[in-house]
């Protein structure tokens, strides 16, 4: 066969193979993380045609686990890692990288008409805990309080429960919702509720309490001020590489902040 | 362009004296904090550098490799506790006899360490105030040392010195003098501050979120005296299981036996001499019967549980965190009479007194027949460790601090193995102990 028509089949099977060989990363974790992750990987892969990015959740310790398995190439996470969690990754051979892509700030927000315009943590804790059961106690109407709390699988709960309550449970009879918007929706039509959400969920329709005299701000959570504030992580098995990093690197663009901004978290820029 | 490579600059240089371990992670937040307020770095990226710096500290850690330092330390845990004790000893010959009240002031000290060999082998040793002296009946069962003697010096002790092999998350094994003893709800039958010789297989399965089981097989040495006799040994073995009923209520039970084997016709050190005797008496005479114990023990514990009261009259004060009631029976199946034991008691306030403000109240009713159990093995605070006893125990705790707690206990024991005058001859301890931890 001659060389000339050697090329053309050449690139022929080049052109099938190529899509192959398109760089595919999984991303897995927290469901806190993961509305950021679905926007950016969208606009990303929207950018980038070639690109494969699959997301999904599972909670901060499946994305961990994920990682340390080797089963998922960035793992999302609402909570630093645990010591029990880096052991298993020594134990493994991985070195687990640390990427804050956001801040979550937490606020307590309550019904409009609620005459109550500051809290103070042991406050909050006595409420989710069930030793104040009525706005009378904490300076308020005679008026019961309605808990409402985000469900147990929620990274935003965990959050919650180390950050404002110490470890503490919540009451039994809290109502439990399952999205910040739940919580949000269910605050505004209860006069007596209190609920907690992420910073990008308060609107007209609650009212934010100031924790500790400290108002949630973007400000007071990226300098550590407003007491119910964390970082967001993106963890990759040693500095990220190749379509995790661009995609990182994306993320903590001025475009991606955007989009965090836009889904309700702190942007670090 | 120019804020960028300051702001790498800045990171490189947190790093930097992270690694050096010339700054902590407050020196590290309030460096950031300076650059911020000089306009340096935005507070976003300050955030992003310190919690990128101290993770990453944590991973070498993990790893370690900080060259901050040694890999022995960070594989090296150190941790011992103190306690200063106030104790009287009000005690009667007989129901009509003497009065004698002693008063006493006594110190423990221990002192620990934990080191990681690899990943799946622990070395554990210990120190402690104690006595050497075998006879004594408590140099096993307990680590106090009394105020006296002008001023001498106090004894140190090797407490425990053991490995512990973990190949799976389910399965370990230990062998020495360990720091373990079975579980129980009370410290009637065993003293806690024993360090038992020998060596375990501890197993457990989690079925589901609400359930446990766990399986102890023990083999203790108790007298070595090879090859004149037969050594006598404990052989024993506890299944048991944590379950959750509700979110507030839990339960765990267990069911242990053990074999203490060849101790018939011996003369154990550290007895009490209130075991039945086939020759001789007191804490020299040999044992009359052997001892096979079985010994089912539960502890069923509330979380909250007075919480509906507390909200209906706002008495927070009447929502404690726990509530605890708990039991245990000892059957000793070798011996023919007087062989039956028994404690109850329940317990309630925080589940830790860990700081200021804290509390825990217990009440422990217990009963030893005479041969209900080993003589060498009971708590040391009731009736001085003997069998044949019974009476009550109720104990306050109170945080005073971070680590540190008062305790008050009181105890009220009777001697049930005696006829006669000399039938009850009833003994009160009083003790109030701070205790410290660290």
């Amino acid at each position: 066969m001659r060389l000339t028509k050697l090329i053309p089949l050449g690139a022929v099977i080049l052109g099938f193979t190529l899509p192959c060989y398109a760089e595919k990363i999984v991303v897995a974790g927290s469901t806190t993380v993961l509305p950021i992750a679905q926007k950016a990987a969208e606009v990303f892969m929207n950018n980038n045609p070639d690109s494969d990015i699959s997301v999904r959740g599972g909670g901060s310790g499946v994305g961990i686990a994920s990682l340390i398995d080797g089963t998922c190439d960035i793992g999302n996470s609402s909570r630093s890692i645990k010591d029990t969690e880096l052991d298993k990754a020594v134990t493994n051979g991985r070195s687990l990288k640390a990427n804050v892509i956001a801040m979550d700030g937490i606020c307590i927000i309550v019904h409009p008409s609620n005459s109550i315009t500051e809290l103070t943590k042991k406050q909050i804790k006595e409420i989710y805990t069930g030793t104040v059961s009525n706005w009378a106690q904490l300076g308020g109407t005679d008026e019961t309080i309605v808990v409402i709390s985000r469900d147990s699988a929620s990274g935003t709960f965990e959050a919650f429960g180390t950050l404002a309550l110490d470890g503490a449970k919540v009451r039994s009879d809290a109502l439990m919702q399952a999205s910040n918007q739940a919580v949000a929706s269910t605050v505004s039509k209860t006069p007596g509720a209190i609920g907690y959400v992420g910073l990008g969920y308060v609107s007209s329709s609650v009212k934010a309490v100031d924790v500790n005299g400290v108002k949630a701000s973007k400000e007071t959570v990226l300098t550590n001020k407003y007491l119910l504030g964390r970082p967001l992580f993106m963890y990759t098995n040693g500095e990220p590489k190749g379509l995790a990093k661009q995609f990182i690197d994306f993320i903590l663009s001025p475009a991606g902040q955007k989009l965090v901004e836009e889904e309700g978290f702190v942007g670090l820029k | 362009m120019k804020k960028f490579l300051t702001s790498i600059a800045a990171a490189g240089f947190i790093s930097m004296i992270f690694g050096l371990g010339v700054a902590n992670a407050g020196e590290v937040d309030l460096l950031l904090q300076k650059l911020v307020e000089k306009g340096v770095l935005t507070p976003g990226e300050a955030q992003q550098i310190g919690t990128e710096t101290k993770e990453q500290v944590k991973a070498e850690i993990a790893a370690g490799k900080n060259t901050s330092l040694p890999a022995w330390i960070q594989n090296t845990k150190l941790k011992g506790d103190f306690r200063v004790r106030y104790q009287l000893d009000h005690s009667k010959t007989s129901d009509t006899g003497v009065v004698s009240d002693r008063n006493r002031g006594r110190v423990r000290l221990r002192l620990g360490v934990d080191s990681k060999v690899n990943d799946k082998i622990m070395v554990g040793a210990g120190i402690a105030t104690g006595t050497t002296d075998v006879t004594s009946y408590d140099s096993a069962r307990s680590n106090n040392q009394s105020f006296g003697n002008a001023f001498a010096k106090k004894p140190l002790v090797l407490d425990y010195a053991y490995a512990r092999y973990t190949p799976v998350s389910w399965a370990s094994i230990m062998g020495g003098k360990m720091k373990y003893l079975p579980w129980r709800p009370t410290d009637v039958m065993i003293d806690n501050d024993i360090t038992p010789e020998g060596g375990v297989l501890q197993l457990t399965k989690k079925l589901n979120d609400k359930t446990n089981l766990f399986l102890d097989t023990m083999l203790f040495v108790l007298s070595e005296t090879e090859p004149t006799t037969h050594n006598a040994m404990t052989y024993a073995t506890q299944g048991g299981i944590e379950y959750l009923l509700t979110d507030t209520h839990s339960l765990k039970g267990a069911v242990s036996y053990y074999d203490f084997s060849n101790v018939k016709g011996r003369a154990l050190d550290g007895s009490q001499g209130t075991n039945t005797k086939s020759s001789g008496s007191g804490t020299t005479g040999l044992n009359k019967y052997g001892f096979r114990e079985i010994t089912p023990a539960f502890e069923l514990g509330i979380k909250n549980p007075f919480k509906p009261i507390a909200n209906i009259t706002g008495l927070s004060m009447l929502d404690i965190e726990k509530l605890a009631f708990f039991g245990e029976y000892y059957n000793n199946l070798a011996a023919p009479a007087k062989n039956n034991g028994f404690a109850s008691g329940f317990g309630f306030g925080n589940e830790k007194v860990d700081e200021w403000g804290k509390w825990q109240v217990q009440y422990v009713y217990s009963m030893l027949e005479k041969d209900s159990v080993l003589d060498t093995l009971p708590d040391s605070d009731r009736y001085s460790g003997k069998t044949g006893i019974r009476g009550n125990k109720v104990s306050f705790q109170y945080g005073l601090g971070k680590n540190t707690w008062l305790q008050l206990a009181g105890f009220r024991f009777e001697n049930i193995n005696q006829i006669g005058t000399n039938r009850r001859a009833p003994t009160t301890v009083f003790q109030a102990d701070w205790n410290m931890k660290f």
